[in-house]
């Protein structure tokens, strides 16, 4: 096992942070105030070639290994503070681009992936429901064959990316007799009959990223949209939910680092007592325990990552990644904020803004108690 | 032990559970008896990989490959001969 980034891969993350901190962050609070996605930031990343980071060439991307792709995301995770745009990319990535390159035919990869690297068009997937978020298998949402198209009827709730979106990955349910093995994914064009998007959802943190309710009426999708075989939406999902457990926490990975390394500029300005607040084992203990956490946090994630490089499944060590980072990172940035004070707590700094951000990492890509499900059924429990 | 006892064993050792099943039919449809769910699926591949030396990609993942004991062997024996 080797985990350490090789010299382009050094290069191309402090590309990524110097890129960030110039072009990403400008009118952020703004942006959080009004729950205003960022457009700008989306098209400069795209041009950047943060959407085609892992596709290959002929798509327009950079085709870029794993570890590259890690190592991005940590610097952008590093230095943009529009953590909005940042879940609306990697969810952009991971949940349909990168699932139409592996599942997709010719025909819908160069239909979809030359629009989807270079930013033109966004996407995302469609696969919780109001009454099915963990038990996602459990959907309602139904897809008939009706001649040379799939008629698809139900709803989908908490969709990333729905209001701003141009194709979504719809999961539906094809065989009701096979339980999760009767599900199945199809491309879903913003403009087909029947599809339609409710208003973008305000949730407690994220809020430049776009999250809506979607409903499927009679949708008419032609079946050269079907995504893989009828019956592959489970492996679809599961394939998507390992590279994104791996990719997307990287950005947590990467702000996890900023927050440190402001802690401990402030612990050794802020003084107290005559002192500066780093010299007490109260204080001091804590950022030791950040930096634990952080680089635990980089280990998991950077094992997933080689071990996804060498072609090897990794449900357990995603699981495993994605419930530590998740968590590290609330932890992290209740230490963060606990350590400015009145500070930390004011909506001038960052602090509150990370911590209702890092909640939501508990909960999206499978919430930690499923990761826990996952392991311990991996155990044979 | 052929590939069918091989998978049927652990089938029954570490997915069954507590189903107390004793034996299973080569063509019992394992899926539609909500048999293998999602998890078990993913142990049963993991087990696959290892015991016959196999890599089972993400587009193979589909019913007709794991529907019962033959489709499963089926898929062993495709891949030993490819």
């Amino acid at each position: 096992m080797d985990f350490s980034l090789s010299e382009d891969q050094i290069i191309f993350k402090k590309s990524a942070i110097e890129f960030a901190e110039k072009a990403l962050n400008k009118g952020v609070k703004e942006r959080e105030k009004n729950r205003e996605f960022n457009q700008e930031g989306w098209e400069k990343c795209a041009e950047f070639g943060v959407h085609g980071l892992s596709m290959p060439e002929k798509y327009g991307g950079l085709g870029m290994d794993i570890m590259t792709c890690v190592a991005t995301m940590e610097g952008l995770g590093y230095a943009c503070r529009d953590s909005g745009l940042l879940f609306a990319i990697n969810s952009h990535i991971w949940t349909c681009e990168s699932p139409i390159l592996k599942f997709g035919s010719d025909y819908q990869k160069d239909k979809y992936l030359p629009g989807l690297c270079n930013g033109s068009l966004k996407g995302g997937h469609a696969m919780t429901e109001p009454d099915s978020g963990s038990d996602a298998f459990s959907m309602k949402c139904k897809a008939e064959k009706r001649g040379d198209r799939y008629i698809i009827n139900g709803a989908k709730m908490f969709i990333t990316n729905a209001p701003i979106a141009d194709l979504l990955l719809v999961f539906a349910v094809t065989d009701p007799t096979k339980g999760f093995a009767g599900i199945s994914a199809f491309i879903v064009e913003k403009g087909f009959p029947g599809f339609s998007v409710g208003k973008p959802l305000d949730m407690m943190g994220l809020k430049s990223s776009p999250i809506g309710e979607v409903v499927l009426q009679d949708c008419e999708v032609p079946e050269e949209n079907l995504l893989g075989k009828e019956g592959s939406g489970a492996a679809i999902f599961n394939s998507e939910m390992e590279w994104e457990r791996s990719c997307l926490f990287a950005t947590h990975v990467g702000a996890m680092g900023k927050d440190l390394e402001e802690c401990i500029r402030y612990v050794n300005d802020r003084r107290q007592f005559g002192n500066p607040i780093g010299k007490y084992q109260a204080v001091s203990h804590k950022i030791a325990e950040m930096l634990v956490r952080l680089e635990l946090s980089r280990l998991v994630l950077y094992k997933v990552a080689w071990l996804k490089s060498q072609g090897k499944r990794a449900p357990i060590e995603s699981a495993i990644a994605k419930l530590f980072v998740s968590e590290s990172y609330v932890e992290n940035c209740m230490e963060a904020l606990q350590i400015h004070g009145a500070y930390g707590y004011s909506t001038e700094m960052d602090f509150e803004k990370n911590l209702r951000d890092s909640i939501a990492g508990k909960i999206y890509s499978g919430t930690s108690e499923i990761q826990k499900n996952i392991i311990a059924t991996m155990l044979g429990l | 032990m052929s590939i069918i006892n091989n998978i049927e064993k652990y089938v029954l050792a570490e997915i069954v559970g507590v189903l107390g099943k004793k034996t299973i039919d080569p063509d019992e449809d394992l899926l539609e008896q909500g048999i293998i769910d999602s998890l078990g699926l993913m142990k049963l591949i993991t087990f696959m990989e290892e015991t016959f030396s196999m890599k089972i990609l993400d587009e193979e993942i589909i019913p007709e490959n794991f529907q019962s004991l033959n489709s499963m062997a089926s898929l062993v024996k495709l891949q030993s001969q490819a």
